[in-house]
């Protein structure tokens, strides 16, 4: 008996770093493994003393450094100044007096025997890209796939993921967003149905199982410290990956060390090129799997459309394009750049169709929302840019209000454009920009994809 | 350096002004749209001669004042105490004793804070702790019936003199009354002149 309960302590805290205060299991079986000196723990905060005698503080978890970002008080617990750090707050406080854990005994150990139940075929393309990651993997180094928007990125990483599986080894594919993470959970489960799989994002509750191939949101893998032999990040340039230097040191600290972190993405960021075109490790595919070229964006004048939408009116090109979808039954996504307009515009679309949803970030039901979307049950969805990425709906038009706004960068636009034509009966669609002036960013955008259409490097 | 909202972490807008640039200006520490999401309640009862001879409530119990409290009490926030700050400095600015609702030792340390003191710490108020909690049970896990029917659920320290004036008890939350006229009751009962109630929100 004995024996089994340290194996699921095992499991659970391999790899992972945790609040000694809540864990799964009972505060005597925790101390026990402290005693045998199986957990080992760590201050919450690391503090000291700088140069000019201020303090400088890490969080041992999430490891912000940044001085703005940590509260000292006048602890009741630990009777003196505790310094606690607000950047990882909403998963549990984490302070000078609190105790994390971590495992130091026996390492788990994972099986080597699973099956691969995917049984598409890839491109020539999407094979290649495969291989090359597979080499890098091998060599442990940094890779990138730089492919399209639909070129079918997710399988490209199916057979190197089944490889290092076969190794034992522990896999993490890390999103920023939790809706890359709830469309890549199904996805995964069917390719690899005896694997243990575990989905990890805000809300999702921890099994303790020891699950060797891990999703999460980039977030979650705080909890994490030297746990996995690779990590793929997908949408790598995500927010708020760019933004967020404390995801990246979150992520270097999840990989054991010298494992590679391998990056996915339709739109990297200069420096992720640069990273790795030193030593050859890129792979680019600028084809979609249905072989179509990408939707090109079209401009659209809409002079002035937040005054008409305060005014409880939609602009006349804007009510046309919705009511031609709503008519011919093609799915939409409608991007705004601000909630509180859309918001004041959702009423105004309901009067079209009472089925038209705005969600956003923070909506209570944005997953059940965007399943309804999926399956038909809704006409079209208004959104901010939680949906520019990872999700697929066959045949959907999309339109972006105020495509001027500074919140649509290139990357932004080139993604909300990736949303369309991506399943082969439908490889075309409506990709239509209404703006108050044109920008350098929606120039940029609809030059490269373009010059990707052309098939020209892009670098 | 630059400045996020504490609540929604959104990056403060800092456009520069005189008052600024002469430190005059109030410090924010939410933004606008935080700010907005409150809403005051600005209750002000006066019932002279009764136990509680006025009590003060600034905001009403909505889903962002939900939302803070839970930040605040749960997640431990104490950072956030420094958001009401300047009402609460407002409202208390007066010549009497401010006497914040005490909590169970066992629970400060539990939270490793007290809201109330918290508060007023952030506000600069100074506040003298006389009271202490006769028992350990919580308000929020009793029926209205049951918190109408306690006996007495706080007391003086023992080595505290009350004097003959006036006396301001503060609590973070105004639900029933109950621990607020408790607190008031042993004041008067050690002979305060007058008790006033100041709490951050109605609920």
């Amino acid at each position: 008996m004995a024996y089994t309960f340290n194996t699921e302590v095992k499991n659970f805290l391999s790899g992972r770093i945790w609040l000694r205060a809540h864990t799964p299991f009972p505060a005597e079986t925790i101390d026990a493994y402290i005693a045998s000196g199986d957990i080992q723990i760590i201050p919450g905060i690391k503090s000291e003393k700088t140069t000019w005698s201020q303090m400088k503080h890490i969080c041992n978890r999430c490891q912000n450094d940044e001085p703005s970002r940590f509260t000292t008080f006048d602890c009741a617990k630990c009777e003196g100044p505790c310094t606690y750090c607000r950047k990882c707050l909403k998963m549990g406080r984490v302070s000078t007096c609190t105790e994390l854990i971590i495992w130091a005994g026996e390492q788990t150990v994972y099986p080597t025997i699973h099956s691969f139940a995917w049984n598409g075929i890839l491109t020539t393309h999407q094979q290649k890209a495969s291989e090359e990651l597979m080499r890098s993997t091998e060599l442990q180094r940094s890779h990138l796939i730089y492919a399209v928007c639909g070129a079918g990125k997710t399988e490209i990483l199916f057979q190197p993921i089944y490889q290092l599986l076969t190794e034992g080894k522990r896999v993490c594919i890390a999103a920023p967003r939790v809706d890359v993470i709830l469309e890549l959970e199904p996805r995964l489960r069917e390719a690899f149905p005896s694997t243990l799989i575990e989905a990890l994002y805000g809300g999702a509750k921890p099994g303790i199982g020891p699950a060797q191939l891990i999703l999460a949101t980039t977030h979650q893998l705080y909890r994490f410290q030297e746990a996995f032999d690779v990590v793929f990040v997908d949408e790598a340039d995500a927010f708020p990956y760019t933004a967020d230097e404390t995801l990246e040191h979150a992520v270097k600290k999840a990989v054991k060390k010298s494992a590679p972190i391998h990056f996915v993405t339709a739109t990297p960021s200069k420096q992720l090129i640069a990273g790795r075109k030193r030593n050859a490790s890129i792979s680019t595919i600028q084809r979609r799997y249905h072989g179509h070229p990408l939707p090109v964006p079209r401009y659209e004048t809409l002079w002035h459309y937040t005054r008409h939408i305060k005014k409880g009116s939609l602009p006349k090109k804007l009510l046309t394009w919705t009511a031609q979808r709503l008519q011919k039954q093609e799915p939409f996504l409608i991007f705004f750049h601000n909630i509180a307009l859309m918001e004041l515009a959702e009423p105004l679309f309901q009067k079209l169709d009472a089925g038209v949803k705005a969600i956003h970030a923070a909506h209570p039901e944005r997953k059940e929302i965007v399943r309804s979307l999926r399956n038909k049950q809704l006409p079209g969805l208004l959104t901010t840019t939680i949906l520019e990425r990872g999700i697929t709906i066959p045949n959907v038009q999309v339109a972006v209000i105020g495509a001027e706004q500074k919140i649509f960068d290139k990357g932004a636009l080139i993604q909300i454009g990736g949303r369309v034509g991506r399943s082969s009966d439908h490889p075309d669609g409506d990709f239509v920009l209404f703006h108050h002036g044109i920008t350098y960013a929606m120039d940029d955008a609809k030059t490269e994809i373009i010059r990707l259409n052309e098939g020209g490097v892009s670098w | 350096m630059v400045k996020e909202c504490l609540l929604c972490e959104q990056t403060l807008d800092a456009t520069p002004s005189w008052q600024s640039l002469l430190g005059l200006d109030q410090q924010a520490f939410i933004c606008g749209d935080c700010s907005n999401s409150f809403k005051r309640a600005d209750i002000d009862i006066k019932e002279e001669g009764t136990t509680i001879d006025r009590t003060t409530s600034l905001y009403k119990y909505n889903a962002a004042m939900k939302e803070f409290l839970h930040q605040f009490k749960f997640l431990q926030d104490v950072a956030l105490a420094e958001v009401f700050a300047d009402d609460l400095r407002r409202v208390l600015k007066k010549d009497a004793i401010i006497v914040p609702i005490p909590m169970h030792p066992a629970k400060k340390v539990a939270r490793t804070f007290a809201q109330v003191e918290a508060l007023l710490k952030s506000a600069n108020v100074p506040y003298m702790d006389v009271l202490e909690k006769t028992d350990m049970v919580s308000m929020g896990e009793k029926t209205k019936a049951e918190r109408l029917a306690m006996p007495s659920l706080f007391k003086v320290k023992t080595n505290v003199t009350i004097k003959p004036t006036t006396y301001i008890v503060v609590d973070d939350i105004y639900t029933t009354g109950t621990t607020l006229r408790h607190a008031a009751t042993a004041l008067k009962e050690a002979g305060a002149t007058r008790v006033e109630a100041v709490t951050l929100i109605r609920a």
